[in-house]
């Protein structure tokens, strides 16, 4: 067994699962990852009943910060070492797990897949929200995290634990701000992504201001609020 | 609008703030949820503060007096909100039912497939 888990949560993605599976057990066989299939409506759980692969089939579709915790959980009862989070739908690629583990082995919490450490951001809708978050946490954290809504984030055990026990743990930005506000250790490793191959993004422009306004609040306002009693 | 209606509705939305931070503290709610509260204390406290958008806005609906307008807006508000829940409510049932249903038909399949487990199970039960 390996101590490094891979949590691929997995709605509605049977045109990529298979690719993206296949590509980790092929290619990176020194891992040990886990499909969380979120109560997907299409085959996306019928393919990995089908090919054997190691998954946990939620019954019931959670949204992503629910798949996110199960997977969190499964790794807190099978005692690994870190486990990090890639899409399902292959945008993330498995090739910077090993940079990202390294990182983490330096003593650092939670570590971030980056895209914009060396490179500038593109002047988009999306950039910019990236924007406002990078700065709303700056102003309340100090901390400067370039790209605080990348997905791919690496949890060490300790985050595990509190991530699997916690209720408001989901794996979006106010979450990283709030345990960076608390002692955290964050850090950022440059990765590269791919855009999409098949299916579309979840993110309409309406969910996206939904999505910002609730970021910028809760990073602003809430998590100022927040204790934390478990240590 | 009175300066009684003003200062009550502050002291509700302060109130209410404070609330939802302790819930928040104590695990008790989402902060998914907790931002439809904070967003209506800022309105309300928003109408107390600056009683001329009341004025504005009940002269262009056309209430008589601006506390009307003020009892309008929290009704609409609130129905906006009720139906909101309701439609989660259901959802939430549904899934209840899905995931009952399923415990109990996995149940059934399991106990098909092996029997020590059902031996097992009657064993410790007597």
């Amino acid at each position: 067994m390996s101590n490094v888990l891979i949590m691929i949560p997995a709605y509605n993605e049977e045109e990529n699962i298979e690719r993206v599976v296949d590509h980790l057990i092929q290619n990176f066989p020194q891992y040990d990852y886990v499909v969380i299939n979120d109560g997907s409506k299409d085959k996306t759980g019928e393919i990995c009943r089908r090919r054997g692969y190691n998954f946990l089939d939620l019954p019931v579709n959670l949204g992503l910060a629910g798949a996110f915790q199960a997977g969190i959980r499964y790794a807190y009862a099978k005692g690994y070492e870190c486990a990090i989070q890639l899409d399902g739908d292959g945008q993330h690629r498995p090739d910077f797990v090993g940079d990202m583990k390294k990182k983490m082995d330096e003593g650092y919490d939670i570590v971030i897949g980056s895209r914009f450490i060396n490179e500038k951001k593109p002047m988009t809708m999306r950039m910019l929200g990236s924007n406002l978050l990078q700065f709303a946490i700056r102003i309340t954290t100090g901390a400067d995290i370039k790209d605080p809504t990348s997905g791919m984030r690496m949890f060490s055990r300790k985050m595990i634990r509190e991530f699997a026990q916690g209720l408001n743990y989901g794996p979006e930005p106010d979450t990283v701000s709030y345990l960076v506000k608390q002692g955290a250790k964050v850090a950022e490793v440059p990765v590269i992504m791919d855009e999409r191959i098949s299916g579309t993004s979840y993110l309409t422009p309406v969910r996206a201001a939904k999505y910002m306004t609730q970021m910028l609040v809760s990073i602003l306002l809430i998590q100022n609020f927040r204790k934390r009693d478990r240590s | 609008m009175s300066l009684l209606l003003r200062s009550v509705l502050i002291l509700a939305s302060v109130g209410t703030t404070l609330l939802i931070m302790r819930k928040i503290r104590k695990e008790k709610m989402m902060i998914e949820d907790s931002l439809f509260w904070i967003g209506f204390s800022f309105m309300l406290i928003l109408f107390s503060v600056f009683p001329q958008i009341v004025f504005k806005m009940s002269e262009l609906v056309g209430t008589q007096a601006p506390a009307n307008f003020i009892f309008l807006f929290i009704i609409f508000v609130l129905i906006v909100r009720m139906f909101q829940m309701s439609t989660k409510i259901s959802q939430l049932e549904a899934k209840m039912k899905d995931l009952v249903a399923r415990i109990a038909i996995d149940e059934n399949i399991r106990n098909e497939k092996n029997d020590p487990v059902e031996e097992m199970k009657e064993e410790t039960n007597s």
